[in-house]
């Protein structure tokens, strides 16, 4: 890839995200909630998608990481008092070790034996925030009151719209560029073999379960980092994030935009998102549309929306 | 002086058969050796085990001196043997340049400041010397499925040339070719034999002929004979076990 | 209680639960088995089961009826998902893993907005009590626990005696060699998927009576299933009872004397380690 182009590339994304933020002064009141919302989740899309269009691994448990986050950062700051920006670093270094401990295990494990390993070690995670309810609140969860950030002299309450809009942003931001950053490395290239043929890349000098294990770590980093987000801007934790449909999702917000691409993940967040919030206003069996979603899109759109542009018309989009 | 590669009794035993019985192999550096046999007569296994895909039941292979039975696969190509499958391996949907760049970076790749701050030009310039090496120069952004099967061929080949390997292990690289693309590979090796030492298996009598110092012929997981082409199409054990003599 | 007899309760109820576990786990092995593939949607069919068992014992009054409908119906659901989704994305694993996640909400949300998020119960057809020494027991749950067991067994001698159980078994076995010797695979695949699904409903509609129906049955339903197949060795019949005997015991077992909760604990985290350590050959693949 030539220097133009690499800068074309960064251009791009550095545009997408300035759209993102141009977007909160024309916002209403409702989207812009919204918006902010998507951005945490599409976060934790990107850090899903680290491991399956980068490398390869469909992974039904990623709750447990956007979880571990979310309970690293919750726990932390209700029940023993930190502070925003440990609870945060907390809730980071939950998910890396959720990540690291299902990594481990699954070291010499792929395809569908993953899928069910880390679909079963999510559950039990899950399981077991019910188990412990006195601690989590089980499926009521808790609500985190007085979050805020010091900043430059200034009290940022995060529940202020503005304040909760550029902190999603900040560290939706992060993590895309992260992402980007990642496939256009050399470790990313690796990822992409091991991804298309992993004993030709064992026979070129790579030990691939290592480098499995990394995109597993940084997946799950990702995820809880989101996680963590997602609890200090909504200042709520509770169990259903912990459950399948918080593993299902990212799947279907990735496989929607486009696995493999860096900008998938936000566009099937973003598109799913409406889609699902629309659809609840019209029926109690909203989530039909996520079953319908899966299915339209394997038949038809495997590729995903920005998949699909990539191999029509942009073929050097990342 | 000391053989590059040596294997010591080596065998390898599955459930009730022994594919590789007690196989001792020695390959001197600059040798083209040949590796011949009928079908089952360990020759994929033999290469398996001094490639690491395969643990030995018993014996050791040794690479330049050194003892790397205990070594696995990316460990033994870091010291520099490099492996064609004998069905064509490559990554179908990256580019024939990435595909390139794969093993190229390897070599770049040693400390972790490495893997952040890597010579992007450098690995670049190595892939397109490579590609100009093989003659695969033009065809850089094509997408290596969409290449016909004799370039893939090729492909493969230079994929494990950007290596730098001291051993080049070839498996049946012939198979699957016609004509002038046998004719093609064949000069690639000859090339190759250059810079490398190399071990192939193959079935081709006039490759064999065309490229090789010496052969050894296997059968049922014993080598049976070793010589030069001349002398094992003389020799009557292998016409009455390979050759239909 | 004392503990020897709540120790009694739990192994009684355990069975029963193994049984109806075996005959839901058989259908996702007898899918995985011979068609290579992941039904997450497994659970969903036996759901289905038992909430077509309330329509139609309700709306007729004969839950027999109902018993003979739900496995058609879930049959039939099942066959069509097949010859739609399934059949023209190759059986691919993983886009079947997807598909079938798209059915299982499909076939859930579907309920929800048809049957409502209510459990409700359906009236078992014969009510007995059996007096044991210290509790009574339900005679219906040994009913079920009788019907199962028959039903696992019919199953057994139909694989085993018929010309589609030796078709599919050959299926199994070696796909590609089962089709040079003219065995319709595509046609096996299908049916293999009907009869896979239907054997949930059945288990499903032997279980409404006991447990109530409700949309998200099938969650429990299906994971429960996984650890089974899994422990017990992919498309191994032998293997499935044997192991849903284990986990249906263990998990009843457990259930009564702790907590339900843990027990579903203890059994997702150890087939997640057993699967981690042998997971390569149970699906078919190559050891590195």
């Amino acid at each position: 890839m030539t220097k133009g182009s690499r800068t074309g590339v960064l251009a791009l994304h550095v545009a997408a995200l300035a759209l993102l933020a141009g977007a909160q002064f024309l916002l209403p009141a409702f989207h812009h909630g919204m918006l902010a919302r998507i951005m945490v989740l599409a976060a934790y899309a990107v850090g899903y998608n680290v491991l399956l269009g980068y490398t390869g691994l469909m992974s039904l448990g990623h709750a447990m990481f956007f979880a571990a986050g979310m309970y690293g950062t919750g726990l932390t700051i209700h029940h023993l008092g930190f502070g925003v920006g440990a609870g945060f670093v907390t809730g980071a270094v939950s998910g890396l070790a959720a990540a690291a401990l299902v990594g481990l295990i699954t070291l010499r494990t792929t395809g569908p034996a993953f899928l069910i390993v880390t679909l079963m070690l999510a559950q039990a995670f899950y399981l077991a925030t019910l188990y412990f309810n006195t601690l989590t609140g089980g499926d009521q969860g808790f609500i985190l009151t007085g979050l805020r950030v010091d900043l430059a002299g200034l009290r940022l309450p995060l529940t202020q719209p503005a304040v909760k809009y550029n902190v999603a942003l900040a560290v939706f931001a992060a993590c895309l560029l992260a992402s980007l950053w990642i496939t256009r490395s050399p470790v990313g290239r690796v990822l992409a073999a091991v991804r298309e043929n992993e004993e030709r890349t064992r026979l070129l000098g790579y030990d691939t379960a290592r480098y499995r294990l990394l995109a597993i770590l940084v997946s799950g980093l990702l995820s809880g980092v989101a996680g963590s987000a997602y609890t200090l801007l909504f200042s709520y934790v509770g169990s259903t994030f912990a459950g399948i449909l918080y593993s299902i999702y990212p799947l279907l917000w990735t496989l929607l935009g486009g696995a493999g691409t860096v900008l998938g993940p936000l566009v099937g967040t973003l598109l799913m998102t409406y889609i699902v919030d629309i659809a609840s206003d019209f029926t109690t069996g909203y989530l039909f549309v996520v079953g319908a979603a899966l299915v339209v899109m394997i038949l038809w759109a495997p590729a995903g929306i920005v998949g699909g542009i990539r191999a029509r018309w942009v073929a050097w989009l990342p | 002086m000391t053989p590059l590669l040596e294997t010591r009794g080596l065998s390898k035993r599955f459930g009730g058969l022994e594919a590789v019985s007690s196989v001792d192999l020695r390959l001197d550096p600059g040798e083209v050796r040949a590796l011949i046999g009928p079908n089952g007569a360990g020759k994929t296994t033999l290469v398996g085990l001094i490639s690491g895909r395969l643990r030995p039941t018993a014996g050791e292979v040794r690479f330049g001196g050194r003892d790397i039975t205990r070594l696995r696969p990316w460990e033994r190509v870091a010291l520099g043997i490099g492996y064609t499958f004998q069905v064509t391996s490559v990554y179908r949907k990256l580019s024939v340049h990435d595909n390139v760049a794969v093993a190229a970076q390897r070599g770049q790749l040693r400390t972790a400041r490495d893997w952040i701050a890597l010579d992007r030009e450098a690995v670049a310039a190595d892939v397109a010397a490579t590609l100009a090496r093989v003659g695969l120069a033009g065809r850089s952004s094509q997408r290596a499925g969409t290449l016909a099967y004799g370039h893939q061929r090729i492909l493969e080949m230079a994929m494990v040339l950007a290596l730098g390997p001291e051993l080049l292990i070839l498996d049946e690289p012939t198979q699957g070719l016609a004509g002038d693309e046998i004719e093609a590979l064949c000069r690639l090796v000859r090339d190759m034999a250059g810079t490398a030492t190399i071990l192939l298996i193959e079935h081709n009598m006039a490759v064999v002929h065309d490229l090789a110092s010496r052969v050894t012929v296997m059968d049922q997981g014993r080598i049976i004979a070793e010589g030069t082409p001349r002398e094992i199409e003389a020799n009557p054990e292998v016409q009455r076990v390979y050759l239909g003599g | 209680m004392s503990l020897g007899p709540h120790l009694l309760l739990a192994l009684l109820e355990g069975t029963v639960g193994a049984l109806t576990l075996a005959l839901t786990a058989l259908g996702l092995s007898l899918v995985f088995g011979v068609m290579r593939i992941v039904n997450v949607a497994h659970g969903e069919f036996f759901m289905l089961g038992a909430v077509v068992t309330w329509y139609v014992s309700t709306t007729t009054g004969s839950y027999l009826l109902a018993l003979l409908a739900a496995p058609l119906i879930a049959g039939a659901g099942a066959v069509l998902a097949d010859r739609l989704v399934l059949r023209r994305i190759g059986y691919d694993p993983e886009s079947t893993i997807v598909a079938t996640i798209g059915l299982l909400y499909i076939l859930q949300q579907a309920v929800l907005t048809t049957y409502g998020p209510y459990a409700r119960p359906v009236a078992p057809p014969i009510y007995f009590r059996v007096g044991f020494p210290w509790f009574g027991y339900s005679g219906y749950k040994l009913v079920v626990a009788g019907v199962a067991a028959l039903l696992l067994a019919t199953t057994w001698l139909a694989l085993g005696r018929t010309r589609l159980g030796l078709y599919m078994r050959a299926t199994q076995q070696d796909r590609e060699i089962a089709q040079a010797f003219a065995v319709p695979v595509n046609r096996v695949y299908t049916v293999a998927f009907g009869v896979g699904s239907a054997l949930a409903a059945v288990a499903g509609a032997l279980v409404v009576p006991i447990q109530q129906a409700h949309y998200l049955m099938g969650l429990d339903a299906l994971l429960l299933s996984f650890v089974v197949v899994i422990l017990g060795g992919l498309g191994s019949l032998r293997g499935t009872l044997v192991a849903a005997l284990l986990v249906g015991l263990s998990d009843g077992v457990v259930s009564v004397l702790f907590s339900p909760t843990l027990a579903k604990i203890v059994a997702t985290l150890m087939v997640a380690l057993v699967l981690a350590i042998r997971g390569r050959g149970l699906f078919g693949e190559a050891a590195a």
